[in-house]
């Protein structure tokens, strides 16, 4: 080993921080080099100089007694402290699960405004055929039938005779349907009666259940009027009728 | 009857999923026990006191930070990943202390170099010239005057007595950079030695 490489690693030697090899050889070097040796000299003296005069300070008596008392102190305070925080959150989430619970349960069971609709629409199909109160005004004319309405509803329900096709139309009268007056118009097909009733309204939330005790209900949407025809008719009629009234 | 079934069912899991949390946060607060802390920390005690008082070059506030160092090191004792833990404790007390030392502003300013080779103090000449405490004199004065960065170097290796690798995890700096500021260190202490004693020799 020349003295380029020992030099570099004569303090790593000196610290003992060189594998057996390296220490060997920088050992060889050291053994033959006098430059080298001096300034390993040099070093170790040093050391022996820091190690004999530098003073190690050893913590004064009671200090380990102060830290082992604050070090407990903030352990209680940590430890009565987190439970406190830990049951809140623990508390805020089961409430939130449950509360989340319960609110999806409500949704699901919740009685949609359209499934509400249908209701009224089939009870008022079954009671205009059980009395006598069918029609207010009969009469197979639309041009009778739609001035009729004017002052007794807040709108005018656009009325058509499909008499050509099938549906003729037998007259006309007020019902009371989603917690309003509407207008109700009363439609044969061979020996079956169709009652439409239709009003101004959005389009409501919810599909509701369309077939029940063997009646059908036909619903749509125009110029924000909402239709809603029922009868005993078979669902393909039904909706021949309602292409014609969307026509 | 669906729709009731179904709703029990999602306040059952709504509970499951509460019994759940407060079971997982009772295993997150198994922490570390004093005891455990004590065993693995205490040992190094006159360590920490040592580095300190060498950092700050005052033994009264080294009590100080020695006692924040240990309470900031219980509370980040989670970090620790086993071992001797000597390096790991003095890595807090070093942060410590050199935050006390920026609090204070007593950290030295002045560059390395001048402060070596410019005028020696008045009482460290005098001390110097004292037979038998001279050497002693010397040397403290010569490593008092190393910037704290390699101050802690030198005392961590020669007084500590600590390795390359434990150096490093101390002073959270590579070990390339711990050899070389030792080796500088070393080099400034022999010229400031050697300029003290010819003083003193006068």
């Amino acid at each position: 080993m020349t003295c380029i490489p020992a030099k570099s690693l004569l303090e790593s030697y000196v610290d003992d921080e060189l594998d057996a090899a390296q220490t060997a050889h920088v050992a060889e070097h050291l053994a033959t080099c006098a430059s080298c040796a001096a300034l390993h000299a040099q070093l170790l003296e040093l050391r022996a100089g820091i190690r004999a005069h530098a003073p190690y300070y050893n913590a004064p008596a009671g200090l380990r007694e102060r830290i082992q008392v604050s070090v407990r102190q903030a352990d209680r305070q940590a430890r009565r402290g987190a439970p406190f925080w830990r049951r809140m959150a623990m508390a805020a989430a089961i409430l939130l699960a449950v509360s989340a619970a319960w609110n999806i349960a409500l949704y699901r069971s919740r009685i949609s405004s359209a499934d509400l609709i249908a209701q009224d629409v089939f009870s008022s199909h079954v009671r205009s055929l059980m009395g006598a109160n069918l029609v207010d005004v009969p009469s197979s004319d639309q041009h009778t039938v739609k001035p009729w309405f004017n002052g007794k509803l807040d709108f005018s329900p656009d009325v058509r005779d499909f008499a050509a096709q099938g549906f003729p139309l037998i007259g006309g009268r007020i019902d009371y349907v989603g917690g309003r007056a509407v207008a109700a118009l009363v439609y044969q097909r061979r020996k079956h009666l169709i009652n439409v009733f239709t009003w101004p309204s959005a389009v409501p939330a919810g599909r509701p259940e369309l077939d029940r005790n063997g009646y059908h209900v036909v619903y749509w949407f125009t110029n924000g009027m909402s239709w809603w025809a029922v009868s005993d008719l078979n669902a393909g009629e039904m909706r021949q009728f309602e292409d014609l009234y969307r026509q | 009857m669906r729709e009731k079934l179904r709703c029990i069912i999602i306040i059952t899991n709504g509970f499951a999923t509460g019994a759940w949390m407060v079971w997982s946060g009772g295993l997150m607060e198994a922490k570390p026990t004093v005891a455990l802390f004590e065993k693995t920390m205490l040992p190094h005690l006159d360590a920490a006191y040592n580095l300190a008082v060498w950092l700050t070059r005052n033994e009264h506030d080294a009590e100080d930070i020695v006692q924040e160092a240990y309470l900031r090191a219980f509370r980040f004792f989670d970090g620790f990943r086993g071992g001797d833990g000597r390096s790991w404790l003095l890595a807090v007390v070093r942060n410590t202390a050199l935050t006390w030392l920026r609090r204070e502003k007593t950290a030295p300013s002045v560059s390395f170099d001048e402060e070596m080779h410019g005028q020696v103090s008045q009482a460290a000449t005098v001390e110097a010239k004292l037979v038998g405490r001279a050497k002693f004199a010397v040397i403290r004065n010569c490593l008092d005057l190393l910037p704290v960065e390699f101050r802690e170097v030198v005392v961590m290796r020669e007084i500590e007595e600590m390795s390359y690798r434990e150096i490093a995890e101390a002073a959270s700096a590579p070990i390339g950079t711990v050899m070389s500021r030792l080796s500088r260190a070393r080099q400034s202490l022999q010229d400031c030695v050697a300029a003290r004693m010819k003083e003193a020799s006068k």
